[in-house]
């Protein structure tokens, strides 16, 4: 079957971007961070929220504006269980509620604020937002990860930084295979996605770049054959990424987290963390000493990808060839989390699997690499 | 908004495949004998046994009759470049 060639340009199509944040858990980064007694400023869902944590150890998150006269909470003070506002000391409630005014005999009708539900999962704290005002159902959560907190696992290793486009750009990575070779010198082999009610899943395995002359021992270490990748997101915005990097005699088994929340419509908070599991090949400090690596490495693949990002444009109509993945079924899923629970159709949440074909592109890919080692031994033997 | 892939409608559709082992009818297609697309429907993937228990895998049942629809033409593999794996002479 071939398809009718057309003259016609094709135009590249974007509609406006809507200012409605997914509904769903986002993680704000390690918990311990918002423990500190002080308020915290967290820019997020169009937003100015403040994030605190009172005396009764719970970390809660409101709207920093002060119902009273606009007073920004988050430049406030912990008293007790409470945020008070800097402005006139209204103290609210991680319910939202106004539970003091300390010159006034009552509080007024209507105080109330809007108030985000929280959840602590492996030491992260994650946010609730929906559009809908409901709270987050029990069956809508984020997964245990084993390894956190064990005394075999190294703490998380977290990075945030701030990315100015739209946080539908980090999500194509899930099915976007070429790019893998093309920015962020990897070689993909296998590559799979399956979409599924409010989870996407990954599955990637490579193998390595001797071209791409990554910093991984020189030769000295053990040398690294290939990778597999299990990355699955939760929801619209959280990924748990399993991955186990494979060396001559044995694997390197780590858990990286790949994480965004809106700040508005054409910029979002993008964090990483990730957590590097001690074995008899990498002790206590070899395992530290890898995380810190991995991170560092991780966040320039974060760079490359934010250095396309700064200089690409929206594009809602990619063209695609048969060896690229399924952006389009992948955007169907992700709608889910922009309309109404009661809007949410099958074609979002069923099942949908597929498979790339790696035969072309790993035999262009080999050439490549083939044509860089060669191209580099030349300009060696002329140096 | 939406959109459709249109490699659906220049290359060819999504077409139904029914498992030989369980009521499971999908909508599946392949770009080459390598690539392989698979639409569940709730009651598809209730039906299947195989995933449940391995949720990353495709069931070997489907992926068996997905393979034996593309060597039977009920389903069209779409670029003909690829070798088509009944020509491998694994069985003598």
């Amino acid at each position: 079957m071939t398809a009718v060639e057309s003259d016609a340009i094709r135009r590249i199509e974007a509609e406006a971007i809507s200012s409605r944040f997914a509904r769903g858990w986002h993680c704000l980064g390690p918990a311990e961070k918002f423990k500190d007694g002080k308020p915290h400023t967290v820019h997020a869902f169009g937003q100015k929220l403040v994030v605190f944590t009172g005396g009764d150890g719970k970390t809660n998150v409101l709207d920093a504006y002060c119902r009273h006269m606009g007073g920004d909470l988050s430049q406030g003070t912990v008293k007790g269980d409470e945020i008070a506002c800097p402005f006139h000391d209204w103290r609210w409630g991680g319910d939202g509620r106004c539970k003091k005014i300390p010159y006034s005999r009552r509080v007024p009708l209507r105080a109330r604020t809007a108030a985000f539900p929280t959840m602590e999962k492996n030491q992260l704290l994650f946010v609730w937002n929906d559009p809908e005002g409901k709270q987050p159902p029990d069956d809508v959560t984020i997964p245990v990860i084993e390894g956190v907190g064990r005394d075999d696992w190294t703490q998380w290793r977290w990075t945030e930084q701030i990315v100015h486009t739209n946080a539908r750009e980090v999500i194509d990575n899930v099915v976007d295979m070429a790019h893998f070779f093309y920015i962020h010198n990897s070689f993909p082999t296998y590559f799979k996605n399956i979409f599924e009610g409010q989870t996407a899943i990954q599955i990637m395995k490579g193998k390595s770049r001797p071209d791409a002359r990554r910093d991984d021992g020189g030769g000295k270490g053990p040398r690294m054959l290939g990778n597999t990748s299990v990355a699955a997101y939760h929801g619209p915005s959280f990924m748990i990424d399993e991955l186990t990097y494979h060396y001559e005699g044995y694997d390197l088994t780590s858990i990286l987290i790949n994480c965004h929340y809106p700040i508005d419509e054409n910029s979002f908070s993008l964090h990483s963390g990730i957590i590097v599991q001690h074995s008899d090949k990498l002790p206590a400090a070899a395992a530290e000493a890898t995380a810190e690596k991995l991170s560092t490495f991780i966040l320039a693949g974060f760079q490359q990808d934010v250095e396309i990002w700064k200089n690409k444009t929206r594009i809602d109509n990619p063209l695609l060839c048969e060896e690229d993945g399924p952006v389009y079924q992948l955007r169907r899923w992700y709608e889910q989390f922009y309309v109404d629970v009661a809007d949410v159709t099958p074609e979002m949440t069923d099942r949908f699997e597929y498979e790339i074909d790696t035969t072309r592109p790993v035999e262009s890919w080999e050439r490549e690499v083939e044509e860089n080692l060669k191209r580099r031994e030349a300009e060696e033997a002329r140096a | 908004m939406i959109r459709e892939d249109e490699r659906l409608l220049d290359g060819g559709p999504l077409l139904p495949v029914r498992c030989r082992t369980c009521a499971a009818e999908v909508l599946a297609r392949k770009a080459s004998w390598e690539q392989t697309s698979i639409q569940w429907t709730a009651e598809a993937a209730a039906a299947c046994h195989e995933l449940g228990a391995d949720p990353l895998g495709t069931c070997g049942a489907l992926r068996s009759a997905i393979q034996e629809a593309a060597l039977a033409g009920t389903i069209t593999v779409l670029d003909e470049h690829t070798p088509d794996p009944s020509t491998i002479p694994h069985d003598h």
